[in-house]
């Protein structure tokens, strides 16, 4: 599953952690580990292993409960030609049973100790593992995930099983669901030999095809304490969340084989096209143009372009092409990822409209945002919108922490979230021109049409 | 993912999803307000309840009540559409109108320091919204695209047929959105009479909470409901009807590689003393739960479906109670004659005394995710207010799980289960599996409905 979460951030500011054992709490920043503002009121504390692992806790004691997220930095992206989906189905394999804990003993544990929103999701970049408990039970879910994390079992029958339950998924996802096979076809159009180019959940001759081994070799080469950062957020104290995770997870070693890194996406130079009959009343419409990686200085103003183009109410697409009756619903979105990405535009049309007239709406919004600088009052009804969407995403105890685990994980470091957001409030209108035309021209643009099966072609 | 959605075992809002939460029609007594302040984020959120959503749209314009509430915020005496998209967007507001089965509600949250403008914006279009000619225009067209555009949606047109077959002309088997041919029917006239039919003060519900002024608050919903007319009843529902036999339905769609399986009967109340009881065994049967028997026998045995799971549907009359899988074409018969078995089995031999206990354990440890969050609050408040139910009947919701037997459980499921009676409806190629399905459901040739996935 991707997760449909916008990176807020931009700017990769590698931050110097403080090293030091917390099963010994002489911690170079205090017992309480290195503090560090998110919004007024909100703080985390940030604790580092010796062995890497990174440990984030937010106090809250609102309710009586917490939320743990364990973020991986392994992803799709990490995987190989004819292997695709491997990370997917390997987070499936998570949930089976370890040398200490019988296979379903994991989830019988965390049910019992009344779990909520046990879940995990599989993106481009990483994985990420979250629960949320009361706040009895915070030693139960760090002896658990510490333990899953080194001494998973994955047998052969079992993986047999899951394969086809990620087989079913597929269907679900993708080969039965037009927005899925566009949006698989999307990626597939705009890159050529980076690893994004294929499909999160994999190709299914590629799954068909994947051994039990496959899975434990990735499990060795890709789960350690090095790539992870734990998210702890609610009814805790730091401090005894520190000691449990340095007594559980601090004898884990470090991984041994370095990351592959996957290969770089040649520039773009003419523009692509494909289309695709389906099972469809409505037309649809999918475009891409490539964009940096989610730590260039350019993010801010993609993401504002974002949301002056599809954000709110009187966005630019709702007027241009909602409310003139040419689609039902337009966005634009900066995809932004740990490599250079795609922005994406997407559309249904209105029964009878036809895509190539939404692709050419577009084309002229993009154009003209490229010509003449926007007011300061539509760049500011932008800000007010992110500005929404960032408290808002720091509300519920998961929301934090997955706020946290984002930054921590793929962004350098959790500062650079606020930071990001002081960024983005000072965006001028020239930057969003400049935005626009550098990165938004016709000829780099990769276009995926929904056709109805029985509709003519053009 | 590892699960289709996110696992809410404990959460009872969670337990009657959003779209299918119901009101009562007509309550009791004039409109109510509550708020939780918590001024730690700066947003504030303004809910308003109005009772009476889509089970009051006419027989021949199915899709008013919704259609009616997109077009409170397409223009007032005062602004036009335009002028309200651009202030909310101003202000880093969002403001929508949902409508239900029973109910509908202004929903909005906008930045604090904003909110005096946010209210005095929400009074306008609730009392008095203009229906324009031309949004009309524009919003019909809009529908009927999204309408069309569903049916690419193989889960939810599966749910929609399957709750039409279950209700028949029941207006709980009313598609909320309406169909085609009536939402090409509205009229402005249409709109007015039902706008004056809905607002009424005796209806409405204000729950106000994060960085919000109770005082305040309170003061603009009183006058926000004092210039709204007083009590004109709606139809009571009628209870629906029970089905005595079993049936199927296909509906057709070409060229699938797997099929969306629903199969259920009609439900209970939240105030069915069976409740807390019945609770537990569609937990530990198909509740959401990883370790449920419908995902042990269904997932992680066979590896059949990614997802297999039952819940209940409440309304002020009693709902649905339906099982969901997707499994592959392949797989179809196989997985839908072992449910209908284990359905068999629930109600013949109830779940185990193991069962029982990990759910039972696993729902009151839970208990403290009923209410942890204002969000969870505001809807645990509209389902107590709408449904019934007794005040607090969400905080004791672990104290009513405690008293609750092995035995009680048992009793109830094979009091409440009619297996004999479920309605299966299956999206999927009708060619390529009908005859294998109507094996499976014991039925004979020629007792199916078959219906194209582009009826509506």
């Amino acid at each position: 599953m991707k997760t449909s979460r916008k990176p807020l951030f931009a700017t990769s500011i590698l931050v110097g952690f403080l090293a030091a054992s917390c099963a010994h709490l002489g911690l170079p920043g205090g017992p309480e580990g290195d503090q560090i503002p998110i919004a007024d009121g909100i703080k985390a504390h940030r604790f580092r292993l010796q062995n890497g692992l990174r440990l984030l806790v937010i106090e809250d004691e609102s309710s009586p409960t917490f939320a743990y997220q364990t973020w991986y930095d392994v992803g799709s992206r990490d995987e190989e030609v004819g292997r695709t989906g491997l990370a997917h189905l390997f987070e499936h394999m998570m949930f089976k049973g370890t040398q200490k804990v019988p296979d379903g003993e994991f989830d019988r544990r965390l049910e019992a100790a009344g779990v909520e929103g046990e879940n995990a999701y599989t993106t481009h970049d990483h994985t990420t593992y979250v629960q949320e408990l009361p706040k009895e039970r915070l030693e139960l879910i760090v002896q658990l995930e510490a333990d899953r994390m080194r001494n998973l079992v994955v047998n052969d029958a079992s993986f047999s099983t899951e394969r086809e339950v990620v087989q079913n998924e597929r269907r679900f996802r993708t080969e039965n669901n037009p927005d899925g096979t566009l949006y698989q076809e999307i990626y597939g159009l705009a890159f050529t030999k980076h690893s994004y180019r294929w499909p999160v959940i994999g190709f299914a001759e590629d799954l068909a095809a994947m051994k039990a081994e496959d899975a434990r070799n990735f499990y060795d080469r890709n789960y350690s304490p090095d790539r992870a950062v734990i998210v702890v957020s609610g009814d805790v104290d730091a401090r005894q969340v520190a000691r449990l995770v340095a007594l559980h997870y601090g004898s884990h070693p470090r991984a041994v084989t370095p990351q592959a890194v996957p290969d770089l996406e040649p520039e773009q130079k003419t523009a692509r096209r494909k289309t695709l009959k389906l099972d469809i009343q409505v037309e649809k419409l999918m475009m891409a143009y490539p964009i940096p990686a989610m730590s260039s200085d350019d993010m801010p103003a993609l993401d504002l372009l974002q949301t002056i183009l599809s954000g709110g109410r009187s966005s630019r697409l709702q007027k241009a092409l909602v409310e003139t009756g040419i689609a039902n619903g337009a966005y634009a979105y900066a995809a932004s990822a740990k490599d250079p990405s795609i922005f994406l535009f997407g559309a249904t049309l209105q029964k009878g409209q036809r895509a190539l007239g939404a692709e050419r709406v577009i084309l002229a919004e993009i154009e003209r945002l490229a010509r003449e600088p926007i007011s300061e009052k539509e760049l500011e009804r932008a800000k007010n919108i992110l500005a929404f969407d960032y408290y808002s995403g720091l509300e519920a105890n998961s929301e934090r922490a997955r706020f946290a685990g984002h930054y921590e994980s793929q962004m350098g470091g959790l500062e650079n979230g606020p930071k990001y957001f002081q960024r983005l409030l000072s965006v001028r209108p020239d930057e969003i021109r400049e935005a626009a035309r550098n990165f938004l021209p016709e000829y780099r643009r990769s276009v995926v049409v929904g056709l109805k099966k029985n509709a003519p072609s053009t | 993912m590892k699960y289709p959605r996110m696992k809410q075992l404990s959460s009872v809002a969670s337990l009657v999803t959003l779209a299918s939460l119901v009101a009562a029609l007509n309550w009791a007594h004039a409109a109510e307000v509550e708020v939780e302040r918590d001024a730690r984020v700066p947003i504030s959120y303004v809910n308003l309840v109005v009772s009476g959503g889509s089970v009051s749209d006419p027989a021949d314009r199915l899709g008013l009540t919704r259609f009616m509430a997109e077009m409170l915020m397409r223009g007032s005496r005062r602004h036009t559409k335009e002028q309200i998209d651009l202030m909310l967007d101003q202000w880093g507001a969002q403001l929508g109108v949902e409508t239900r089965a029973e109910y509908m509600i202004v929903r909005g949250a906008v930045l604090s320091r904003k909110l005096p403008e946010f209210l005095a914006l929400i009074d306008e279009l609730v009392l008095d919204p203009v229906f324009p000619e031309s949004e009309i225009r524009k919003l019909r067209t809009e529908t009927v695209s999204s309408l069309l555009s569903e049916q690419s949606n193989d889960h939810g047109l599966s749910t929609k047929q399957f709750t039409r077959f279950l209700f028949k002309g029941h207006p709980y088997g009313r598609p909320v959105a309406g169909t085609i041919s009536n939402v090409e029917q509205i009229q402005r006239t249409d709109l007015v009479r039902h706008h004056e039919r809905l607002m009424n003060r005796d209806r409405l519900l204000f729950l106000g909470a994060g960085d919000i002024e109770p005082a305040g608050f309170r003061k603009w919903a009183d006058s926000l409901s004092a210039r709204m007319p007083g009590r004109q009843p709606l139809p009571v529902i009628s209870t629906p009807e029970t089905s005595t036999t079993r049936r199927l339905q296909i509906v057709d769609k070409p060229d699938r590689t797997q099929t969306q399986i629903e199969i259920g009967q009609e439900g209970t109340l939240m105030t069915d003393p069976r409740h807390h009881a019945l609770y537990l065994g569609n937990t530990a049967f198909g509740g959401g739960s990883f370790l449920s028997r419908l995902m042990q026998e269904i997932r992680v045995k066979r590896g059949w479906s990614y997802g297999a799971s039952s819940a209940f549907r409440f309304g002020v009359q009693p709902r649905s109670w339906q099982v969901h899988l997707f499994p592959a074409e392949k797989d179809t018969p196989a997985a839908l004659a072992h449910t209908l078995a284990m359905i068999e089995s629930l109600r013949e031999k109830g779940i185990t005394r193991e069962e029982f206990e990990l759910a039972r354990q696993s729902s009151i440890n839970s208990a403290a995710f009923i209410n942890d969050t204002p969000k969870k609050r505001i809807e645990n408040r509209i389902l107590e207010k709408t449904l019934g139910l007794a005040d607090g009947f969400f905080e004791n919701f672990k104290d009513r799980l405690e008293a609750v037997t092995l035995e009680e459980v048992n009793r109830a499921l094979k009091e409440f289960l009619r297996p004999e009676g479920l309605t299966i409806s299956v999206l999927g190629t009708a060619s390529r599996i009908q005859p294998e399905l109507e094996k499976v459901a014991k039925l004979a040739p020629g007792q199916t409905v078959v219906v194209p996935y582009t009826s509506n």
